[in-house]
Protein backbone atom coordinates (compact mmCIF):
# COMPACT_ATOMS: atom_id res chain seq x y z
CA UNK A 1 0.00 0.00 0.00
CA UNK A 2 1.38 3.61 -0.34
CA UNK A 3 4.62 4.74 -1.39
CA UNK A 4 6.37 0.52 -0.43
CA UNK A 5 6.96 -0.60 -3.58
CA UNK A 6 7.76 -3.58 -5.28
CA UNK A 7 9.61 -3.71 -8.57
CA UNK A 8 11.92 -5.87 -11.06
CA UNK A 9 15.09 -4.54 -12.30
CA UNK A 10 15.03 -4.49 -15.78
CA UNK A 11 18.69 -3.59 -16.72
CA UNK A 12 22.34 -2.48 -15.02
CA UNK A 13 24.54 -1.05 -17.18
CA UNK A 14 27.79 0.54 -16.54
CA UNK A 15 27.91 4.21 -17.88
CA UNK A 16 31.13 5.93 -16.46
CA UNK A 17 33.99 4.67 -14.03
CA UNK A 18 31.79 4.36 -11.13
CA UNK A 19 28.66 4.78 -12.07
CA UNK A 20 25.89 2.68 -13.14
CA UNK A 21 22.30 3.38 -14.71
CA UNK A 22 19.48 1.18 -13.50
CA UNK A 23 16.26 0.74 -14.72
CA UNK A 24 13.55 -0.72 -12.36
CA UNK A 25 9.98 -1.29 -13.25
CA UNK A 26 7.79 -0.15 -10.95
CA UNK A 27 3.99 -0.99 -11.77
CA UNK A 28 2.86 0.83 -8.47
CA UNK A 29 4.57 3.91 -8.92
CA UNK A 30 2.36 6.04 -11.58
CA UNK A 31 4.30 9.50 -11.61
CA UNK A 32 7.38 10.45 -10.83
CA UNK A 33 8.57 14.45 -10.68
CA UNK A 34 12.16 16.20 -11.26
CA UNK A 35 13.82 16.63 -7.83
CA UNK A 36 12.32 13.53 -6.19
CA UNK A 37 14.27 9.94 -5.27
CA UNK A 38 13.38 6.49 -4.23
CA UNK A 39 14.65 4.86 -1.49
CA UNK A 40 15.83 1.49 -1.92
CA UNK A 41 16.30 -1.71 1.08
CA UNK A 42 19.49 -3.55 0.87
CA UNK A 43 19.28 -6.97 2.49
CA UNK A 44 20.96 -6.80 5.54
CA UNK A 45 21.21 -3.06 6.29
CA UNK A 46 18.95 -0.68 8.33
CA UNK A 47 18.82 2.40 6.34
CA UNK A 48 17.11 2.06 2.58
CA UNK A 49 19.35 3.94 0.00
CA UNK A 50 18.29 7.05 -1.23
CA UNK A 51 19.04 7.65 -5.08
CA UNK A 52 17.45 10.62 -7.23
CA UNK A 53 15.18 10.28 -10.32
CA UNK A 54 17.28 10.43 -13.49
CA UNK A 55 14.50 9.51 -16.09
CA UNK A 56 10.34 8.45 -15.75
CA UNK A 57 8.57 6.78 -18.57
CA UNK A 58 5.49 4.73 -18.29
CA UNK A 59 6.63 3.12 -14.82
CA UNK A 60 10.08 2.34 -15.40
CA UNK A 61 12.21 4.23 -13.12
CA UNK A 62 15.78 5.35 -14.35
CA UNK A 63 18.37 5.81 -11.40
CA UNK A 64 22.41 6.30 -12.16
CA UNK A 65 24.05 4.69 -9.22
CA UNK A 66 27.68 5.32 -7.82
CA UNK A 67 29.44 2.60 -6.06
CA UNK A 68 30.38 3.79 -2.51
CA UNK A 69 29.75 1.03 0.33
CA UNK A 70 27.55 -2.17 0.86
CA UNK A 71 24.02 -0.88 0.18
CA UNK A 72 25.35 0.61 -3.43
CA UNK A 73 27.36 -2.86 -3.86
CA UNK A 74 24.21 -4.76 -2.74
CA UNK A 75 22.10 -2.83 -5.58
CA UNK A 76 24.41 -3.27 -8.43
CA UNK A 77 25.43 -7.05 -7.76
CA UNK A 78 21.51 -7.82 -8.59
CA UNK A 79 20.76 -9.45 -11.92
CA UNK A 80 18.24 -8.18 -14.04
CA UNK A 81 15.12 -9.86 -13.48
CA UNK A 82 15.40 -9.96 -9.55
CA UNK A 83 12.94 -7.88 -7.33
CA UNK A 84 13.49 -4.77 -5.04
CA UNK A 85 11.61 -3.30 -2.53
CA UNK A 86 11.45 0.83 -2.30
CA UNK A 87 9.90 3.68 -1.23
CA UNK A 88 8.79 6.25 -3.76
CA UNK A 89 8.53 8.80 -4.60
CA UNK A 90 9.44 10.54 -1.87
CA UNK A 91 10.62 14.80 -1.48
CA UNK A 92 9.72 17.52 -3.22
CA UNK A 93 10.77 18.64 -6.66
CA UNK A 94 12.49 21.41 -8.95
CA UNK A 95 10.09 23.66 -10.11
CA UNK A 96 9.33 23.40 -13.68
CA UNK A 97 8.79 27.08 -15.05
CA UNK A 98 9.72 29.38 -18.09
CA UNK A 99 12.83 30.66 -17.11
CA UNK A 100 15.81 30.44 -19.27
CA UNK A 101 17.90 27.59 -17.21
CA UNK A 102 21.28 26.95 -16.27
CA UNK A 103 21.99 23.43 -15.17
CA UNK A 104 24.74 22.54 -13.01
CA UNK A 105 26.15 19.14 -12.42
CA UNK A 106 29.09 17.77 -10.71
CA UNK A 107 29.84 14.48 -10.67
CA UNK A 108 26.97 11.75 -9.76
CA UNK A 109 24.90 15.03 -8.69
CA UNK A 110 24.23 15.18 -12.85
CA UNK A 111 21.26 12.57 -12.05
CA UNK A 112 18.81 14.52 -11.47
CA UNK A 113 19.54 17.24 -14.04
CA UNK A 114 18.43 14.83 -16.95
CA UNK A 115 14.96 14.76 -16.01
CA UNK A 116 14.66 17.97 -15.38
CA UNK A 117 16.51 18.77 -18.72
CA UNK A 118 14.27 16.47 -20.71
CA UNK A 119 11.14 17.93 -19.10
CA UNK A 120 11.90 21.64 -19.57
CA UNK A 121 12.62 21.05 -22.91
CA UNK A 122 9.61 19.49 -23.06
CA UNK A 123 8.27 22.55 -22.69
CA UNK A 124 10.45 24.73 -24.80
CA UNK A 125 12.22 26.17 -22.38
CA UNK A 126 15.75 26.94 -22.93
CA UNK A 127 18.14 25.11 -20.68
CA UNK A 128 21.97 24.81 -21.11
CA UNK A 129 23.53 21.80 -19.27
CA UNK A 130 26.62 22.29 -17.90
CA UNK A 131 28.61 19.42 -15.77
CA UNK A 132 31.99 19.05 -13.99
CA UNK A 133 33.98 15.43 -13.52
CA UNK A 134 36.81 14.32 -12.66
CA UNK A 135 38.40 13.18 -15.53
CA UNK A 136 37.13 11.73 -19.19
CA UNK A 137 36.36 8.39 -17.52
CA UNK A 138 33.99 9.72 -14.77
CA UNK A 139 31.66 11.77 -17.32
CA UNK A 140 28.39 10.35 -17.14
CA UNK A 141 26.75 9.52 -19.94
CA UNK A 142 23.45 8.00 -20.05
CA UNK A 143 22.75 5.05 -21.97
CA UNK A 144 21.07 6.45 -25.41
CA UNK A 145 21.40 9.72 -25.00
CA UNK A 146 20.06 11.92 -27.09
CA UNK A 147 23.20 14.05 -28.37
CA UNK A 148 26.38 12.87 -28.49
CA UNK A 149 29.44 15.06 -28.43
CA UNK A 150 32.89 13.15 -28.42
CA UNK A 151 31.69 11.00 -25.26
CA UNK A 152 30.25 14.27 -23.71
CA UNK A 153 26.62 13.33 -24.16
CA UNK A 154 23.63 15.53 -23.18
CA UNK A 155 26.03 18.59 -22.05
CA UNK A 156 26.33 21.77 -23.51
CA UNK A 157 29.50 22.07 -21.44
CA UNK A 158 31.93 19.72 -19.70
CA UNK A 159 34.54 20.79 -17.44
CA UNK A 160 37.18 17.89 -16.33
CA UNK A 161 39.79 18.28 -13.11
CA UNK A 162 42.30 16.97 -15.63
CA UNK A 163 41.07 18.32 -19.07
CA UNK A 164 41.34 15.02 -20.37
CA UNK A 165 37.90 16.16 -22.19
CA UNK A 166 36.77 19.25 -22.31
CA UNK A 167 37.31 21.94 -20.48
CA UNK A 168 39.95 21.93 -18.14
CA UNK A 169 39.49 22.35 -14.27
CA UNK A 170 36.50 22.47 -11.80
CA UNK A 171 33.10 23.56 -13.11
CA UNK A 172 32.71 26.76 -10.25
CA UNK A 173 35.96 27.85 -12.57
CA UNK A 174 33.30 28.20 -15.40
CA UNK A 175 30.47 29.64 -13.40
CA UNK A 176 30.88 33.10 -14.28
CA UNK A 177 31.59 32.66 -18.07
CA UNK A 178 28.83 30.45 -18.38
CA UNK A 179 26.19 33.12 -16.98
CA UNK A 180 27.83 35.49 -18.81
CA UNK A 181 27.49 34.01 -21.99
CA UNK A 182 24.18 31.99 -21.53
CA UNK A 183 22.48 34.64 -19.33
CA UNK A 184 20.04 32.23 -17.37
CA UNK A 185 16.98 33.49 -15.21
CA UNK A 186 17.74 30.32 -13.11
CA UNK A 187 20.47 28.21 -11.92
CA UNK A 188 19.74 24.58 -10.82
CA UNK A 189 22.06 22.86 -9.46
CA UNK A 190 22.77 19.13 -7.18
CA UNK A 191 26.87 18.49 -6.74
CA UNK A 192 28.87 18.18 -3.51
CA UNK A 193 28.09 20.59 -0.92
CA UNK A 194 30.96 23.16 -1.99
CA UNK A 195 30.24 23.54 -5.01
CA UNK A 196 26.53 24.04 -3.78
CA UNK A 197 27.37 26.61 -1.90
CA UNK A 198 29.41 28.09 -4.47
CA UNK A 199 26.69 27.75 -7.14
CA UNK A 200 24.37 29.75 -4.48
CA UNK A 201 26.58 32.21 -3.59
CA UNK A 202 27.56 33.53 -7.18
CA UNK A 203 23.49 33.20 -8.18
CA UNK A 204 22.92 35.50 -5.34
CA UNK A 205 25.49 37.90 -6.71
CA UNK A 206 23.75 38.01 -9.83
CA UNK A 207 20.51 37.91 -8.43
CA UNK A 208 19.03 35.03 -10.68
CA UNK A 209 16.44 32.34 -8.98
CA UNK A 210 18.78 29.50 -7.56
CA UNK A 211 17.58 25.56 -6.21
CA UNK A 212 19.87 23.43 -5.53
CA UNK A 213 18.96 19.55 -4.73
CA UNK A 214 20.90 18.71 -1.21
CA UNK A 215 22.08 15.12 0.22
CA UNK A 216 21.85 13.90 3.78
CA UNK A 217 21.88 10.39 5.47
CA UNK A 218 18.40 9.37 5.99
CA UNK A 219 16.62 7.22 7.94
CA UNK A 220 12.73 7.74 7.81
CA UNK A 221 12.28 9.11 4.22
CA UNK A 222 9.14 11.23 5.06
CA UNK A 223 10.74 13.57 7.93
CA UNK A 224 9.23 11.96 11.25
CA UNK A 225 12.80 11.18 12.53
CA UNK A 226 14.16 14.53 12.23
CA UNK A 227 17.90 12.84 11.60
CA UNK A 228 18.16 14.84 8.06
CA UNK A 229 17.62 18.09 9.09
CA UNK A 230 19.53 21.45 7.49
CA UNK A 231 19.44 25.08 8.73
CA UNK A 232 17.21 27.63 6.48
CA UNK A 233 17.11 31.06 6.67
CA UNK A 234 13.37 32.17 6.35
CA UNK A 235 13.05 36.07 7.03
CA UNK A 236 15.18 36.50 9.84
CA UNK A 237 14.65 33.15 11.72
CA UNK A 238 16.81 29.93 11.17
CA UNK A 239 13.94 27.01 10.76
CA UNK A 240 15.23 23.17 10.84
CA UNK A 241 13.94 21.56 7.25
CA UNK A 242 14.23 17.44 6.88
CA UNK A 243 16.09 16.71 3.50
CA UNK A 244 14.09 14.11 2.83
CA UNK A 245 10.92 15.65 2.74
CA UNK A 246 10.75 19.29 2.87
CA UNK A 247 13.87 18.71 0.65
CA UNK A 248 15.99 17.57 -1.30
CA UNK A 249 15.36 20.70 -3.52
CA UNK A 250 15.64 24.01 -1.75
CA UNK A 251 15.96 27.63 -2.36
CA UNK A 252 19.30 28.66 -2.71
CA UNK A 253 19.28 31.94 -0.87
CA UNK A 254 17.89 30.51 2.28
CA UNK A 255 20.37 27.19 2.97
CA UNK A 256 22.34 28.39 5.90
CA UNK A 257 26.18 27.16 5.15
CA UNK A 258 28.03 26.17 7.94
CA UNK B 1 -18.75 -24.27 12.53
CA UNK B 2 -18.59 -20.91 14.49
CA UNK B 3 -15.82 -18.98 14.23
CA UNK B 4 -13.61 -18.46 17.21
CA UNK B 5 -13.57 -14.51 17.60
CA UNK B 6 -9.72 -13.14 17.79
CA UNK B 7 -9.19 -11.08 20.95
CA UNK B 8 -5.76 -9.53 20.55
CA UNK B 9 -6.87 -6.69 22.71
CA UNK B 10 -4.64 -5.53 25.79
CA UNK B 11 -5.95 -3.07 28.93
CA UNK B 12 -3.52 -1.18 30.73
CA UNK B 13 -5.82 0.97 33.66
CA UNK B 14 -8.70 2.15 31.06
CA UNK B 15 -6.46 2.37 28.11
CA UNK B 16 -7.60 -0.04 25.66
CA UNK B 17 -5.41 -1.09 22.44
CA UNK B 18 -6.72 -3.61 20.09
CA UNK B 19 -3.85 -5.68 19.97
CA UNK B 20 -0.35 -5.28 21.58
CA UNK B 21 1.93 -4.08 18.26
CA UNK B 22 2.83 0.09 19.32
CA UNK B 23 5.21 1.79 17.33
CA UNK B 24 8.07 3.51 19.18
CA UNK B 25 8.73 6.98 20.29
CA UNK B 26 10.95 9.34 17.73
CA UNK B 27 10.49 6.66 14.71
CA UNK B 28 6.48 7.30 13.76
CA UNK B 29 6.32 10.87 13.62
CA UNK B 30 3.26 13.05 15.95
CA UNK B 31 0.34 11.05 13.87
CA UNK B 32 -0.85 9.17 10.43
CA UNK B 33 2.68 10.06 8.85
CA UNK B 34 3.06 6.63 8.07
CA UNK B 35 -0.41 6.29 6.42
CA UNK B 36 1.58 6.52 3.30
CA UNK B 37 3.31 3.12 3.70
CA UNK B 38 0.35 1.62 5.89
CA UNK B 39 -3.01 1.36 7.63
CA UNK B 40 -1.48 3.23 11.16
CA UNK B 41 -5.39 2.77 12.97
CA UNK B 42 -4.75 -0.76 12.43
CA UNK B 43 -2.09 -1.04 15.01
CA UNK B 44 -2.36 -1.15 18.88
CA UNK B 45 -1.44 2.21 19.61
CA UNK B 46 1.22 4.59 18.45
CA UNK B 47 3.60 6.28 20.92
CA UNK B 48 4.08 10.22 19.45
CA UNK B 49 7.68 11.75 19.33
CA UNK B 50 8.99 12.79 22.92
CA UNK B 51 6.66 16.12 23.61
CA UNK B 52 8.08 18.96 25.80
CA UNK B 53 6.67 22.36 27.19
CA UNK B 54 8.17 23.96 24.59
CA UNK B 55 9.95 23.50 21.22
CA UNK B 56 13.03 22.61 20.83
CA UNK B 57 15.45 22.73 17.60
CA UNK B 58 17.26 19.53 18.59
CA UNK B 59 21.02 19.04 18.13
CA UNK B 60 23.59 20.86 15.40
CA UNK B 61 25.55 18.18 13.25
CA UNK B 62 25.06 14.89 12.38
CA UNK B 63 22.46 13.20 14.09
CA UNK B 64 22.22 9.56 12.85
CA UNK B 65 24.78 6.62 12.00
CA UNK B 66 24.29 3.46 10.54
CA UNK B 67 26.08 0.79 12.78
CA UNK B 68 25.36 -2.87 11.77
CA UNK B 69 22.26 -4.39 13.01
CA UNK B 70 21.15 -1.22 13.89
CA UNK B 71 21.56 2.96 13.96
CA UNK B 72 22.62 5.59 16.62
CA UNK B 73 20.91 9.10 17.16
CA UNK B 74 21.58 12.32 18.63
CA UNK B 75 18.37 14.27 17.13
CA UNK B 76 18.22 15.92 20.77
CA UNK B 77 14.52 15.65 21.53
CA UNK B 78 13.87 18.25 18.20
CA UNK B 79 9.76 18.58 18.73
CA UNK B 80 7.01 20.88 18.28
CA UNK B 81 6.57 21.74 22.20
CA UNK B 82 2.86 20.79 23.68
CA UNK B 83 1.00 23.47 22.68
CA UNK B 84 1.16 22.65 18.88
CA UNK B 85 0.42 19.34 19.72
CA UNK B 86 -3.14 19.84 20.63
CA UNK B 87 -3.46 22.15 17.98
CA UNK B 88 -1.96 20.36 15.05
CA UNK B 89 -1.31 16.58 15.78
CA UNK B 90 -4.22 15.80 18.58
CA UNK B 91 -7.34 16.58 16.41
CA UNK B 92 -5.33 14.18 13.50
CA UNK B 93 -5.10 11.75 15.65
CA UNK B 94 -8.81 11.96 16.72
CA UNK B 95 -9.98 11.84 13.47
CA UNK B 96 -8.08 9.18 12.07
CA UNK B 97 -9.25 7.00 14.90
CA UNK B 98 -5.80 6.15 16.19
CA UNK B 99 -5.05 4.98 19.79
CA UNK B 100 -1.68 6.86 20.81
CA UNK B 101 0.32 7.01 24.10
CA UNK B 102 1.83 10.77 24.60
CA UNK B 103 5.41 10.48 24.86
CA UNK B 104 6.55 13.11 27.51
CA UNK B 105 10.13 14.59 28.43
CA UNK B 106 11.32 17.74 30.64
CA UNK B 107 14.35 19.14 32.43
CA UNK B 108 12.78 19.76 35.95
CA UNK B 109 10.44 17.61 37.68
CA UNK B 110 7.87 20.50 37.25
CA UNK B 111 8.26 20.38 33.52
CA UNK B 112 6.48 16.67 33.97
CA UNK B 113 3.89 17.36 36.08
CA UNK B 114 2.65 20.68 33.91
CA UNK B 115 2.79 18.14 30.83
CA UNK B 116 1.00 15.54 32.92
CA UNK B 117 -1.69 18.46 33.91
CA UNK B 118 -2.25 19.37 30.58
CA UNK B 119 -2.65 15.70 29.42
CA UNK B 120 -5.03 14.97 32.03
CA UNK B 121 -6.73 17.85 31.19
CA UNK B 122 -7.27 17.16 27.46
CA UNK B 123 -8.27 13.37 28.54
CA UNK B 124 -5.16 11.96 26.70
CA UNK B 125 -6.00 8.40 28.00
CA UNK B 126 -2.30 6.96 28.34
CA UNK B 127 1.55 8.90 29.03
CA UNK B 128 4.97 7.65 28.98
CA UNK B 129 7.43 9.30 29.93
CA UNK B 130 10.71 9.63 28.61
CA UNK B 131 13.19 9.46 32.01
CA UNK B 132 16.17 7.82 29.68
CA UNK B 133 16.75 9.68 27.16
CA UNK B 134 20.38 10.11 26.74
CA UNK B 135 20.69 12.89 23.79
CA UNK B 136 20.04 16.13 25.99
CA UNK B 137 22.57 17.72 28.00
CA UNK B 138 20.69 18.41 30.73
CA UNK B 139 17.49 16.32 31.94
CA UNK B 140 15.61 13.84 31.67
CA UNK B 141 18.63 10.92 31.64
CA UNK B 142 19.36 11.61 35.10
CA UNK B 143 15.86 11.10 36.22
CA UNK B 144 16.11 7.74 34.88
CA UNK B 145 19.41 6.47 36.46
CA UNK B 146 18.33 7.21 39.92
CA UNK B 147 15.71 5.18 41.76
CA UNK B 148 14.74 7.73 44.39
CA UNK B 149 14.71 10.57 42.22
CA UNK B 150 12.56 8.16 39.81
CA UNK B 151 10.54 7.08 42.41
CA UNK B 152 9.34 11.04 43.51
CA UNK B 153 9.23 11.74 39.92
CA UNK B 154 6.89 9.00 39.06
CA UNK B 155 4.96 9.31 42.22
CA UNK B 156 4.35 13.48 41.79
CA UNK B 157 3.14 12.84 37.80
CA UNK B 158 0.62 10.20 39.60
CA UNK B 159 -1.16 12.74 41.85
CA UNK B 160 -1.84 14.55 39.08
CA UNK B 161 -2.74 12.07 36.27
CA UNK B 162 -5.40 9.23 36.80
CA UNK B 163 -5.45 7.48 32.95
CA UNK B 164 -2.17 5.24 32.53
CA UNK B 165 0.82 6.26 33.43
CA UNK B 166 4.00 3.89 31.66
CA UNK B 167 7.63 4.64 32.83
CA UNK B 168 9.81 3.93 30.07
CA UNK B 169 13.12 2.60 31.33
CA UNK B 170 16.90 2.99 30.51
CA UNK B 171 19.07 0.43 29.84
CA UNK B 172 22.03 2.35 31.31
CA UNK B 173 21.85 1.69 34.68
CA UNK B 174 23.26 -0.17 37.42
CA UNK B 175 19.95 -2.21 38.31
CA UNK B 176 17.79 -2.96 36.03
CA UNK B 177 15.36 -4.18 38.96
CA UNK B 178 15.84 -1.57 41.50
CA UNK B 179 15.26 1.14 38.59
CA UNK B 180 11.74 -0.83 37.63
CA UNK B 181 11.02 -1.41 40.96
CA UNK B 182 11.06 2.37 41.91
CA UNK B 183 9.21 3.01 38.94
CA UNK B 184 6.28 0.43 40.36
CA UNK B 185 6.07 1.57 43.84
CA UNK B 186 5.90 5.25 42.38
CA UNK B 187 2.81 4.58 40.60
CA UNK B 188 3.08 3.87 37.58
CA UNK B 189 0.78 1.20 35.75
CA UNK B 190 3.09 -0.39 33.21
CA UNK B 191 6.61 0.26 32.18
CA UNK B 192 8.30 0.36 28.67
CA UNK B 193 12.11 -1.21 28.34
CA UNK B 194 14.19 -0.23 27.03
CA UNK B 195 14.91 3.00 25.64
CA UNK B 196 18.37 3.28 23.63
CA UNK B 197 21.62 1.96 24.53
CA UNK B 198 24.52 5.00 25.23
CA UNK B 199 26.61 4.17 21.74
CA UNK B 200 29.36 5.82 19.70
CA UNK B 201 29.88 5.52 15.85
CA UNK B 202 33.30 6.59 14.33
CA UNK B 203 33.74 7.28 10.71
CA UNK B 204 37.47 7.59 9.79
CA UNK B 205 38.32 8.83 5.84
CA UNK B 206 41.81 8.71 4.66
CA UNK B 207 42.52 11.50 2.40
CA UNK B 208 45.98 12.90 0.87
CA UNK B 209 47.75 11.19 3.52
CA UNK B 210 45.77 11.97 6.53
CA UNK B 211 42.67 10.70 8.72
CA UNK B 212 39.64 12.95 9.10
CA UNK B 213 37.40 11.30 11.74
CA UNK B 214 33.45 11.84 12.33
CA UNK B 215 32.09 10.68 15.61
CA UNK B 216 28.61 10.16 16.21
CA UNK B 217 27.63 9.82 19.97
CA UNK B 218 23.73 9.40 21.06
CA UNK B 219 21.66 6.17 21.13
CA UNK B 220 21.95 2.62 19.87
CA UNK B 221 18.44 1.02 18.63
CA UNK B 222 17.84 -2.00 16.65
CA UNK B 223 18.16 -5.48 15.88
CA UNK B 224 21.59 -5.02 17.61
CA UNK B 225 20.29 -4.04 21.02
CA UNK B 226 17.59 -6.92 20.70
CA UNK B 227 19.55 -9.23 23.51
CA UNK B 228 20.18 -6.59 25.62
CA UNK B 229 16.26 -5.82 25.83
CA UNK B 230 15.64 -9.21 26.62
CA UNK B 231 17.59 -9.56 29.36
CA UNK B 232 16.37 -6.69 30.56
CA UNK B 233 12.69 -7.43 30.48
CA UNK B 234 13.42 -11.05 31.73
CA UNK B 235 14.93 -9.61 35.03
CA UNK B 236 12.56 -6.78 35.82
CA UNK B 237 9.76 -9.61 34.96
CA UNK B 238 10.76 -11.39 37.80
CA UNK B 239 11.05 -8.34 40.41
CA UNK B 240 7.72 -6.44 39.34
CA UNK B 241 3.95 -6.94 38.44
CA UNK B 242 2.93 -4.52 36.55
CA UNK B 243 2.58 -4.83 32.52
CA UNK B 244 5.54 -4.81 31.15
CA UNK B 245 5.74 -3.52 26.97
CA UNK B 246 9.34 -4.74 25.56
CA UNK B 247 11.47 -2.49 23.20
CA UNK B 248 14.32 -2.98 21.35
CA UNK B 249 15.31 -4.44 17.82
CA UNK B 250 11.41 -5.78 17.38
CA UNK B 251 11.28 -6.29 13.74
CA UNK B 252 9.79 -10.08 13.14
CA UNK B 253 7.21 -11.97 14.63
CA UNK B 254 9.43 -14.40 16.02
CA UNK B 255 11.08 -11.57 18.02
CA UNK B 256 7.68 -10.73 19.47
CA UNK B 257 7.26 -14.10 20.45
CA UNK B 258 10.60 -13.90 22.55
CA UNK B 259 9.78 -10.80 24.32
CA UNK B 260 6.29 -12.65 25.48
CA UNK B 261 8.30 -15.66 26.26
CA UNK B 262 10.20 -13.36 29.08
CA UNK B 263 7.23 -11.38 30.04
CA UNK B 264 6.12 -8.36 27.66
CA UNK B 265 2.67 -7.83 27.72
CA UNK B 266 3.21 -5.75 24.57
CA UNK B 267 5.34 -4.38 22.11
CA UNK B 268 7.22 -1.42 20.90
CA UNK B 269 8.33 -1.32 17.29
CA UNK B 270 11.16 1.38 16.58
CA UNK B 271 13.77 1.26 14.44
CA UNK B 272 12.70 -1.73 12.28
CA UNK B 273 9.68 1.08 10.88
CA UNK B 274 13.13 3.03 8.82
CA UNK B 275 13.91 -0.14 7.16
CA UNK B 276 10.72 -1.78 6.32
CA UNK B 277 7.87 0.95 7.30
CA UNK B 278 5.20 -1.41 7.41
CA UNK B 279 6.82 -3.49 9.65
CA UNK B 280 4.38 -2.66 12.21
CA UNK B 281 1.42 -3.45 10.35
CA UNK B 282 2.49 -6.60 9.42
CA UNK B 283 3.59 -7.96 13.05
CA UNK B 284 -0.43 -7.36 13.09
CA UNK B 285 -0.90 -9.77 10.87
CA UNK B 286 1.72 -12.11 11.10
CA UNK B 287 0.34 -12.34 15.08
CA UNK B 288 -3.51 -12.63 13.86
CA UNK B 289 -2.20 -15.48 11.07
CA UNK B 290 -0.36 -17.36 13.79
CA UNK B 291 -2.95 -17.49 16.36
CA UNK B 292 -6.09 -18.78 13.97
CA UNK B 293 -3.60 -21.22 12.34
CA UNK B 294 -2.75 -22.96 16.40
CA UNK B 295 -5.90 -22.47 17.83
CA UNK B 296 -5.27 -19.29 20.45
CA UNK B 297 -8.18 -17.00 21.12
CA UNK B 298 -7.14 -14.59 23.40
CA UNK B 299 -3.65 -12.71 23.82
CA UNK B 300 -3.44 -13.88 27.24
CA UNK B 301 -3.76 -17.76 26.35
CA UNK B 302 -0.64 -16.89 23.68
CA UNK B 303 1.25 -15.19 25.94
CA UNK B 304 0.78 -17.57 28.65
CA UNK B 305 2.00 -20.83 26.85
CA UNK B 306 4.42 -19.14 25.26
CA UNK B 307 5.70 -17.98 28.68
CA UNK B 308 5.06 -21.55 30.40
CA UNK B 309 8.05 -23.31 28.87
C1 LIG C 1 18.21 12.84 -1.92
C2 LIG C 1 19.43 12.03 -2.29
C3 LIG C 1 19.63 11.68 -3.60
C4 LIG C 1 20.74 10.92 -3.97
N1 LIG C 1 20.88 10.57 -5.26
C5 LIG C 1 21.90 9.79 -5.64
C6 LIG C 1 22.03 9.37 -7.00
O1 LIG C 1 21.23 9.73 -7.87
N2 LIG C 1 23.06 8.55 -7.32
C7 LIG C 1 23.97 8.12 -6.38
O2 LIG C 1 24.87 7.35 -6.72
N3 LIG C 1 23.87 8.51 -5.09
C8 LIG C 1 22.86 9.32 -4.69
N4 LIG C 1 22.76 9.70 -3.37
C9 LIG C 1 23.76 9.24 -2.41
C10 LIG C 1 23.52 7.77 -2.04
O3 LIG C 1 22.32 7.69 -1.30
C11 LIG C 1 24.67 7.22 -1.22
O4 LIG C 1 25.81 7.18 -2.03
C12 LIG C 1 24.40 5.80 -0.75
O5 LIG C 1 23.40 5.85 0.24
C13 LIG C 1 25.63 5.16 -0.20
O6 LIG C 1 25.31 3.88 0.30
P1 LIG C 1 26.41 2.76 0.50
O7 LIG C 1 25.87 1.75 1.44
O8 LIG C 1 26.86 2.24 -0.82
O9 LIG C 1 27.63 3.51 1.11
P2 LIG C 1 27.95 3.74 2.65
O10 LIG C 1 29.05 2.82 3.01
O11 LIG C 1 26.74 3.74 3.48
O12 LIG C 1 28.46 5.23 2.60
C14 LIG C 1 29.36 5.71 1.64
C15 LIG C 1 29.28 7.21 1.69
O13 LIG C 1 27.96 7.66 1.35
C16 LIG C 1 27.42 8.46 2.39
N5 LIG C 1 26.01 8.10 2.57
C17 LIG C 1 25.53 6.98 3.16
N6 LIG C 1 24.18 6.97 3.20
C18 LIG C 1 23.81 8.12 2.60
C19 LIG C 1 22.57 8.70 2.35
N7 LIG C 1 21.44 8.11 2.73
N8 LIG C 1 22.54 9.88 1.73
C20 LIG C 1 23.69 10.49 1.38
N9 LIG C 1 24.89 9.99 1.60
C21 LIG C 1 24.96 8.83 2.20
C22 LIG C 1 28.20 8.11 3.62
O14 LIG C 1 28.26 9.19 4.53
C23 LIG C 1 29.56 7.79 3.07
O15 LIG C 1 30.32 8.94 2.90
C24 LIG C 1 21.67 10.49 -2.98
C25 LIG C 1 21.46 10.85 -1.65
C26 LIG C 1 20.36 11.61 -1.30
C27 LIG C 1 20.15 11.98 0.12
C1 LIG D 1 15.51 8.44 15.68
C2 LIG D 1 15.03 8.03 17.04
C3 LIG D 1 14.36 8.94 17.85
C4 LIG D 1 13.90 8.58 19.12
N1 LIG D 1 13.24 9.50 19.88
C5 LIG D 1 12.74 9.13 21.09
C6 LIG D 1 11.98 10.04 21.89
O1 LIG D 1 11.73 11.19 21.50
N2 LIG D 1 11.52 9.63 23.10
C7 LIG D 1 11.75 8.36 23.56
O2 LIG D 1 11.30 8.02 24.64
N3 LIG D 1 12.45 7.46 22.81
C8 LIG D 1 12.96 7.82 21.61
N4 LIG D 1 13.66 6.89 20.85
C9 LIG D 1 13.88 5.54 21.37
C10 LIG D 1 12.88 4.53 20.79
O3 LIG D 1 11.56 4.88 21.13
C11 LIG D 1 13.19 3.10 21.27
O4 LIG D 1 13.12 3.06 22.67
C12 LIG D 1 14.57 2.63 20.85
O5 LIG D 1 14.84 3.06 19.54
C13 LIG D 1 14.73 1.13 20.93
O6 LIG D 1 13.83 0.44 20.08
P1 LIG D 1 14.22 -0.10 18.61
O7 LIG D 1 15.46 -0.91 18.75
O8 LIG D 1 13.03 -0.88 18.15
O9 LIG D 1 14.45 1.12 17.79
C14 LIG D 1 14.12 7.26 19.58
C15 LIG D 1 14.78 6.33 18.76
C16 LIG D 1 15.23 6.69 17.49
C17 LIG D 1 15.92 5.67 16.64
S1 LIG E 1 15.23 10.89 7.31
FE1 LIG E 1 13.83 11.02 8.94
S2 LIG E 1 13.39 13.12 8.96
FE2 LIG E 1 14.56 12.89 7.18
Amino acid sequence: MGKNNQGTIKDIQKISEEVYSVKIYAPTVDEILPGQYISILCEGLTFRRPFSVSDFDNHIITVLIKKRGKGTEYILSRKVGSSIEFSAPLGNVFSVENKKTLLIGAGIGAAPLFYLNKKLKELKVKTFFAAGFLSKDDIIVTPHPTLSRKGRGEYDFVSTDDGSNGNKGSICDYLEKLIAEFKPEKIVSCAPRPVLKIVAQTAQQHGLDCEICMEKVMACGIGVCRGCVIQLMQGDRVINKTVCKDGPVFNGKEVVWQ
Amino acid sequence: MAVKTLDLSVEINGFEMKNPIITASGTYGYNNEFDVFCDVKALGAIVTKGITLEPRSGNEGERIFETTGGMINRIGLENIGIEAFLKEKLPVLNKCGIDFILNIAGNTPEDYIKLAQIAQKNNIKAIELNVSCPNVQHGCIEFGTNKQTLYELVQMVRKNYEHCLIVKLSPNVTSAEEIAEAAQNGGADAVSAINTVRGMGVKLDFLNGRFKKTTVSGGLSGQCIKPVALSFVDRISKVIDIPIIAIGGITSFEDVLEFFSVGAKAVQIGTANFTHPNAAEKLVNDLKKFMIQYNFSNLSELQQAVKGV
